[in-house]
């Protein structure tokens, strides 16, 4: 074999051996690399990439614009229900305090009314008060700490006693009362024909005091209706 | 000889590559350039010993010159913004298909007048035969 021929020989073998190193150098390579992470992307894959988010982006905001819209929305509903269960519960309270339901307080007069030694309070004297008073304009009343309320009586209970919402009571009677104090002192204290004058001239003990603050508790029974139904 | 020079070069080479360490990918595309390069001027210089005009220095200075030249064009097209490995492999590709058409024809012909001497071969022999 001549000299050029082996020159030439080795000179192909190591190309060869050059050419397929770098070949399959670039085989592994590819193999290895994930395309699909960042890194590896080429530019026009990454521009599309972004140009994609931006898009998303966009529209992502879009929903976060109609979805604070709900909820603006929901909260504004929330707020005028909210509004209305208050105005309910205000209205609730005033009927409770209407129907003696709750201790209650403001301005007033208290009567009290003695046993004399010639004669007995009756019944009657306290019925006759109650009527007077809420002729007056009284709001809340009540005997001996017993609320009166819409279904209260006041009854004799063999002459000893007087029964007040089914309580025995006895002198003296103590009757607080709310309301304004001018109109109901007045209505009750007229010259000769009055509740009090009348009072005093059959022999019996009336006192009446004006107070600023009077505190009437609630009523301790139940309001219940069984009977008598709303009709439709 | 040569065949088994290049057996054993290409053995060798797949051995190495299976070995060495991956580059990276950013990289990874001017390699494939330079292979295309390279194999254009493998295939370039199978067509010239075929044709009888192979030129060992052409060959040589052709397989290393046209890799590292298409790798600078690339590097180039980068910095340029221009697609530039595009027209290399273009040309590179292109090349290699008319250089397999050359090889292939070659062969074909090579085959197809060994089977016409045959018949003429044969048509003596049947003529003598008679």
């Amino acid at each position: 074999m001549k000299k050029g021929e082996i020159t030439i020989t080795i000179t192909i073998s190591l190309m060869c051996l050059i050419l397929t190193t770098v070949i399959f150098v670039q085989f592994k390579t590819i193999n290895q690399t994930d395309i699909t992470t960042l890194e590896n992307m080429r530019e026009d894959e990454l521009r599309t990439e972004i140009s994609n988010f931006k898009q998303k982006a966009v529209e992502i905001e879009e929903q976060l614009k109609t979805t604070n819209l709900k909820i603006k929305e929901y909260q504004e509903t929330i707020n005028t229900d909210k509004k209305a269960s208050e105005l309910l519960a205000e209205e609730l309270e005033q009927q409770n305090n209407i129907l003696g339901k709750n201790d209650v307080s403001g301005s007033g007069i208290i009567l009290t009314l003695t046993d004399t030694r010639a004669q007995k309070i009756t019944s009657e004297d306290l019925r006759q008060l109650l009527n007077q008073l809420r002729a007056d304009g009284a709001e809340a009343i009540s005997i001996n700490g017993q609320r009166i309320v819409y279904d209260s009586y006041v009854v004799d209970l063999g002459g000893t006693f007087i029964s007040v919402n089914g309580e025995r009571l006895v002198s003296p009677y103590e009757v607080k009362v709310i309301g304004n104090p001018t109109y109901l002192e007045s209505g009750l204290s007229k010259k000769q024909y009055g509740y009090i004058d009348t009072k005093l001239e059959q022999g019996k003990d009336v006192v009446l005091e004006r107070k600023d603050k009077i505190l009437i508790n609630a009523y301790k029974g139940n309001l219940n209706m069984e009977y008598a139904k709303e009709a439709e | 000889m040569i065949i088994f020079a290049i057996i054993i070069g290409c053995a060798l080479g797949a051995l190495i590559g299976m070995n060495v360490p991956t580059i990276s990918y950013t990289y990874s595309g001017y390699l494939a350039i330079a292979i295309v390069a390279a194999l254009d001027s493998v295939f370039g210089g199978i067509t010239s010993v075929l044709k009888g005009n192979f030129d060992f220095k052409v060959f040589i200075t052709g397989f290393f010159g046209n890799a590292i030249l298409s790798i600078l064009l690339t590097w180039l097209g980068v910095k340029l913004n221009v697609d530039i490995y595009l027209a290399a492999i273009v040309v590179f590709v292109g090349r290699m298909f008319t250089n397999l058409a050359i090889i292939r024809r070659y062969y074909i012909d090579k085959w197809s007048k060994k089977v016409e001497k045959e018949e003429i071969k044969n048509e003596n022999e049947t003529k003598t035969m008679g």
